[in-house]
C-alpha cells in the first residue's frame, strides 16, 4: 500500500530522532565528573531535528549539443566512408523513371558527392547546359511549392545574448537548475526552494507541497522517484545545534511548463542556472553539499 | 566577407578531404568479385550525434537512477542451496540430467545491486515479422524483406562490422501437422544497436505513434497478474504494429506502392534489466523515450 522508499525514508527520519536520544543519554553518562575532556572534544547533540525537503528543480536541455571541432571532422570524416562503402542505390525501386521527383534527388545527390570528396570527385554529366538549367530552375520552383528553405532557429536565444536568467529558453544545451535569493535572519542567500516537512508527511508529498509554497503553482513539475537524491546538513553554531539540529532531504523534480512565480516576501530573486554559475553564487558550504548532484552538461 | 571566407575554409578543412591521398600500393583484387580491396580493415562508426542517446545521457539515466535505486544495508544473505534431484556424488547420476529440487527458480532471480554500472538502458530493438503466407509460397518473404531494408537500412556485416547480421530470415523449427514444416522460411527479423537503433527509435515515436488513430499506448498487464513469469524478470518490453501502421513511416511512405503487401511486425526493445521487476524497470526507461503505456 505504502510506496517502499518513503516509507524508508519516514523511518529514516523516525531513526534520527532515536539517535539523538541515545546519544543524549551517552552524553550524559560522560559528563560525570571524572571524564571532563572527553565532554569537550565531543559537543552535546540536541533532542530535535528539524527536518525540510529541498527541490532541484532541473530544465532539461532543449537543445542537443553542438559538436567540437574533434567531433565535426570526426562524424564527416565517418559519414564519407559510409557513402564511399555504400550498397548501390535502388533508383527503380524508389522512382519512376524520369520524374522531376528523380531529377531533384539526383541533383541533391551530386551535391553531396561534392561535399564530401571535392569538385574534382565528380564526372561530368552528360546532359546539355539547357537541359541542366531547365532541370534546376524545376527543381527550385517544386522546393517553392512545397514550401521549403525556412530559416532555422537560432541556437541562441535572446535572453542568451541579454543576460536574463529567468528565462527557461536559456542555455538550451545545458541543464539548468533554479535558484532563489531569499533573505532569511537579516542574511541574503540564494538557495533551493526549501520548506520543513510536517510530522506524518511523506517527504517526497512534502516535496511537492513545498516547492508550491514557494514557486507558486503556476508551473507543471514532477518529483522524480519517491526517495531524496541527497542529503545536506546545513552549518550550524553550536548554540544553534543545541537547540535544534537541522537536516535537508534533496528531491530531483522537473519543470515541463509553466514558470516560477515567487511566493512570500522572503524571495527577492529567483535565477534558472547551470552548474557553473550556480557556484558562483552559493556560499561554499553550501556547494560542497550539492555539487555531486548538479549535471556537468 | 574575408572573415565568411575564413570561417568556410576552416569548415572546409574539418569536413572534407582537400585531396584524395595518393594510392602508393598497389590495391589486391578480391578473388571472387575482382574489386579493389583496401590494406586495411574498414569499419565505421557513428557518422553524426544521436539526439536521443544524448537524451539518454544528460536527463534520463540520471533519472532511472533515481527511480530505481534500491538501499540495500549490508551484504546480501547467500543464495539458497540447491538440492539437485539426484545425488550428484552417486556414479549412476554423475553424468546424468539432473534438476535441481523445484525447478531452475528463474522467475526469483533476484536483481542485481543498484549501482552505476547497471543502471537500465536500452541493448537493442528488434523488428520481427512472420509472412503466413510464405509457407505455401517463400517468394512472398520478399516484400517483407524489402520493407525491413527500406525501414533499417541493415545488411549483412554492415560497414565492417562481423556482428551485424543484418535482416535475416528466420525458419521454421518444428513440424505442424498439415502446416509448417522444419526449416521453412516464415519471417523476417533485425536486431538494431546503437545508431541506428536509436534512429529507428525516433521516427517511431515522431512519425508513426503520433499518426495511428487507434493506438492510445502498449497495453500493460492488469494489475493482479503475476510478477513472476519468465517475462516480468527479463527486461523486454514487446508491442506489434499492424500492416497499416507501416504507411506512416517515412521510409515506406515515399512509395508504398512499391511494396505488394505490407506486414505487420512485432517491435521488442531489449534492455539490460535482468531479476525481480526488471520489466517494469525496462518500461520506465522505454516511456522516457517517449512510448506511451496505458492500463485497461
Amino acid at each position: 500500500m505504502f510506496p517502499g522508499p518513503s516509507a524508508k525514508c519516514a523511518r529514516l527520519g523516525h531513526f534520527l530522532f532515536l539517535r539523538s536520544l541515545t546519544t543524549e543519554a551517552t552524553c550524559a553518562v560522560t559528563r560525570t565528573p571524572t571524564l571532563p575532556v572527553k565532554q569537550a572534544t565531543r559537543p552535546q547533540k540536541s533532542d530535535k531535528t528539524s527536518i525540510s525537503t529541498a527541490i532541484v528543480l532541473n530544465r532539461a536541455p532543449i537543445l542537443t549539443r553542438s559538436s567540437t571541432p574533434f567531433e565535426t571532422a570526426y562524424y564527416s570524416y565517418q559519414a564519407r566512408i559510409r557513402r564511399a562503402l555504400h550498397n548501390p542505390f535502388p533508383y527503380d525501386f524508389y522512382f519512376k523513371q524520369g520524374t522531376l521527383i528523380e531529377t531533384r534527388f539526383n541533383l541533391e545527390e551530386r551535391k553531396r558527392e561534392r561535399l564530401a570528396f571535392g569538385p574534382a570527385f565528380l564526372s561530368k554529366e552528360d546532359v546539355s547546359e539547357e537541359k541542366r538549367a531547365a532541370d534546376i530552375a524545376a527543381v527550385e520552383q517544386l522546393a517553392q511549392q512545397e514550401g521549403e528553405g525556412e530559416v532555422l532557429m537560432p541556437r541562441t536565444h535572446p535572453s542568451d545574448t541579454s543576460g536574463d536568467v529567468r528565462s527557461l529558453d536559456r542555455k538550451g544545451q545545458r541543464n539548468l537548475y533554479l535558484l532563489l535569493h531569499v533573505l532569511e535572519n537579516g542574511k541574503e542567500t540564494w538557495r533551493f526552494p526549501l520548506g520543513k516537512v510536517e510530522k506524518g508527511q511523506f517527504l517526497h508529498q512534502a516535496a511537492q507541497k513545498d516547492l508550491y509554497a514557494e514557486c507558486g503553482d503556476e508551473m507543471d513539475t514532477w518529483v522524480v522517484g519517491k526517495a531524496p537524491i541527497g542529503v545536506y546538513k546545513p552549518r550550524q553554531t553550536s548554540a544553534e545545534a543545541q537547540q535544534a539540529s537541522e537536516i535537508v532531504f534533496l528531491f530531483k523534480a522537473h519543470i515541463m511548463a509553466g514558470q516560477v512565480k515567487p511566493q512570500g516576501d522572503h524571495i527577492e530573486d529567483f535565477a534558472w542556472l547551470t552548474k557553473e554559475e550556480i557556484k558562483m553564487r552559493v556560499h561554499s558550504h553550501y556547494w560542497d553539499g550539492i555539487k555531486d548532484i548538479l549535471s556537468d552538461h | 566577407m574575408s572573415m565568411q571566407v575564413a570561417s568556410q575554409a576552416a569548415r572546409h578543412s574539418l569536413t572534407r578531404f582537400q585531396r584524395a591521398p595518393k594510392i602508393t600500393r598497389k590495391l589486391r583484387r578480391h578473388p571472387k568479385t575482382g574489386l579493389p580491396t583496401p590494406h586495411v580493415k574498414i569499419v565505421t562508426r557513428e557518422f553524426a550525434p544521436s539526439r536521443l542517446e544524448e537524451h539518454y545521457h544528460t536527463t534520463l539515466k540520471d533519472d532511472l537512477m533515481y527511480m530505481t535505486y534500491k538501499h540495500e544495508i549490508g551484504e546480501r544473505p547467500p543464495p539458497r542451496q540447491i538440492r539437485m534431484t539426484f545425488d550428484p556424488e552417486d556414479p549412476y547420476s554423475k553424468y546424468r540430467h539432473n534438476a535441481p529440487v523445484g525447478g531452475s527458480q528463474f522467475h526469483k532471480k533476484p536483481a542485481p545491486s543498484s549501482s552505476p554500472d547497471n543502471v537500465v538502458r536500452l541493448e537493442k530493438i528488434q523488428l520481427h515479422t512472420m509472412v503466413k503466407e510464405a509457407v505455401a509460397n517463400k517468394s512472398q518473404l520478399l516484400s517483407a524483406i524489402m520493407q525491413m531494408k527500406a525501414l533499417t537500412g541493415e545488411t549483412f556485416q554492415g560497414g565492417g562490422h562481423h556482428a551485424v547480421e543484418g535482416i535475416q530470415i528466420v525458419r521454421a523449427k518444428k513440424s505442424v501437422g498439415g502446416w509448417i514444416r522444419p526449416n521453412v522460411p516464415v519471417g523476417v527479423k533485425v536486431d538494431l544497436k546503437g545508431q541506428a537503433m536509436y534512429d529507428f527509435l525516433g521516427t517511431l515515436v515522431e512519425f508513426v505513434l503520433p499518426r495511428l488513430r487507434d493506438f492510445n499506448g502498449i497495453i500493460l498487464p492488469p494489475q493482479s497478474s503475476s510478477i513472476k513469469t519468465p517475462s516480468s524478470v527479463s527486461g523486454v518490453v514487446s508491442f506489434g504494429l499492424p500492416p497499416s501502421a507501416l504507411v506512416f513511416f517515412p521510409q515506406i511512405e515515399v512509395n508504398v506502392d512499391a511494396y505488394p503487401k505490407l506486414a505487420g511486425m512485432h517491435i521488442h526493445f531489449v534492455t539490460n534489466a535482468i531479476g525481480v521487476g526488471a520489466q517494469d524497470r525496462a518500461r520506465a526507461l522505454v516511456s522516457g523515450f517517449q512510448i506511451p503505456f496505458l492500463r485497461r
